[in-house]
């Protein structure tokens, strides 16, 4: 296997992050490949449990962002 | 503290005479040394088997939540902090409530004394200071420091925050006392030792859920060990599982514990889970300022925004 | 959590405004860093069952 690249589950709000995430996209600025994004509402809609299921499943680390 | 038990009857039976409250909640003799159990009393002629001594650890908060009827509670120290946590999480109303004030002066650890004595404990009395402690061979006299709580030893609120009437007058408070210097070895501690700490720490659980159950707090009609769509986390023993249910645990804690030591009293296999709710209590005494249940008017910490809020984490 | 004995950095938050296309890319870069710097999370992770 190639070398390791760390696994990072981004949790972003609809409103901000998520905006930001598609601006950059539609921009075509270029970014680490490394996120896997999930949309969630509002960051009121996060909970410790994703960020302990997203860890127990084996992410390397996880992001929230409002 | 003994001494409490007659002018408590008087007052569970005038209440319940006057029909003031529908129900007292407070003590009984259990049918084994120092485990007495709660006990609800809803008839003037059964006030006799209400008792007080240094055995009444468990919080009877935990039997208010939801209640509609009107009820007599007696609370020490911690209980009336986790009755005002309850009012300001509308679990119960105030007027439903006659508390009765029992200034407290430390509940006794029955696995420190167990483990101080040989043989089988027959009897445990108790005067202000010492407690005796009979075995089928031999009687011990020991002082009453020596055996308390661990929380109760740390107990800087010994006096009931919030009360209708009291049993006794207030007793001395407890200072100069480092509530977190255990906290603090462990946050000094390397990472990898501090996963180590906790593995052997939490190895010895089971998942019987008895500090849950026991503590005021949980009062979730679904618990999230209990969900299964998703299943957050398995319901064996596997450490992860184990980890992740006392991790979140102590953080559906947060801010509102008043470390009772109920959890640490109804653990069978004694672990030491304060050591995770103490670390947010100090968290959150450091960062905001708050210690929980201290007054019904005021709102928890984590359920207020304010403009000076902590924020460093943020990037 | 990093109490508990996992990594701080494993856990990261911030804000970013839908306007912030650059500080979007910023952050995702740092995080990246961050969580690479650790190396792969090893302790805090379920493992399955192994069927025999």
């Amino acid at each position: 296997m190639s070398e390791w690249e760390p696994k990072i589950v981004a949790f972003l709000c609809n409103w901000c992050s998520y905006g930001a995430a598609d601006l950059a996209g539609v921009s075509r600025m270029q970014y680490p490949p490394n996120i896997r994004v999930i949309l969630i509402p509002c960051t009121g809609r996060m909970s410790p449990k994703f960020a302990l299921a997203a860890l127990r499943n084996g992410a390397d680390g996880v992001w929230v962002s409002g | 503290m003994s001494g409490y038990t007659e002018k408590m009857r008087d007052i569970a039976g005038r209440l319940l005479k006057e029909c003031a409250v529908d129900m007292v909640i407070g003590f009984r003799k259990g049918t084994m040394p120092m485990m007495n159990e709660p006990c609800f009393v809803t008839k003037p002629e059964d006030v006799q088997s209400l008792v007080w001594d240094s055995n009444c650890g468990i919080n009877l908060a935990n039997y208010l939540a939801n209640r509609k009827e009107k009820i007599a509670i007696f609370a020490k120290g911690c209980d009336s902090r986790n009755i005002v946590t309850h009012i300001t999480e509308n679990k119960i109303e105030r007027d439903q409530l006659h508390i009765v004030g029992v200034p407290c002066t430390g509940m006794i650890d029955k696995r420190k004394i167990t483990g101080m004595v040989a043989g089988e404990i027959l009897e445990v009395s108790e005067t202000e200071n010492t407690i005796k402690v009979k075995t089928s061979d031999a009687e011990t006299l020991l002082d009453k420091k020596d055996v308390l709580q661990q929380n109760c030893a740390l107990c800087i609120h010994r006096n009931p925050v919030i009360h209708d009437e009291m049993v006794a007058d207030p007793v001395q408070e407890q200072t100069d006392i480092d509530r977190y210097a255990e906290i603090h070895k462990i946050e000094e501690m390397e990472t990898e030792d501090k996963w180590r700490f906790f593995d052997d720490l939490l190895s010895p659980c089971i998942r019987c859920y008895a500090c849950r159950n026991a503590c005021p707090l949980c009062y979730c009609p679904t618990c999230f060990v209990d969900e299964s769509k998703p299943q957050w986390v398995g319901k064996g023993q596997d450490p992860i599982d184990v980890r992740t249910f006392h991790l979140l645990r102590a953080y559906h804690c947060a801010g509102r514990c008043t470390d009772c030591g109920a959890c640490e009293r109804a653990c069978p296999v004694g672990i030491n889970m304060r050591l995770l709710t103490r670390k947010l209590e100090k968290d959150c005494q450091e960062q905001f300022g708050w210690e929980a249940g201290l007054s019904p008017d005021q709102r928890p910490a984590l359920d207020v925004y304010k403009a000076n809020d902590p924020e460093a984490f943020i990037k | 959590m990093e109490y508990m004995g996992i990594e701080r950095d494993r856990l990261h938050m911030s804000w970013v405004s839908s306007a912030e296309a650059t500080k979007f890319i910023d952050v995702v870069t740092r995080v990246t860093e961050a969580v690479r710097a650790l190396g792969p999370n090893q302790h805090f992770v379920k493992q399955k069952a192994k069927v025999a």
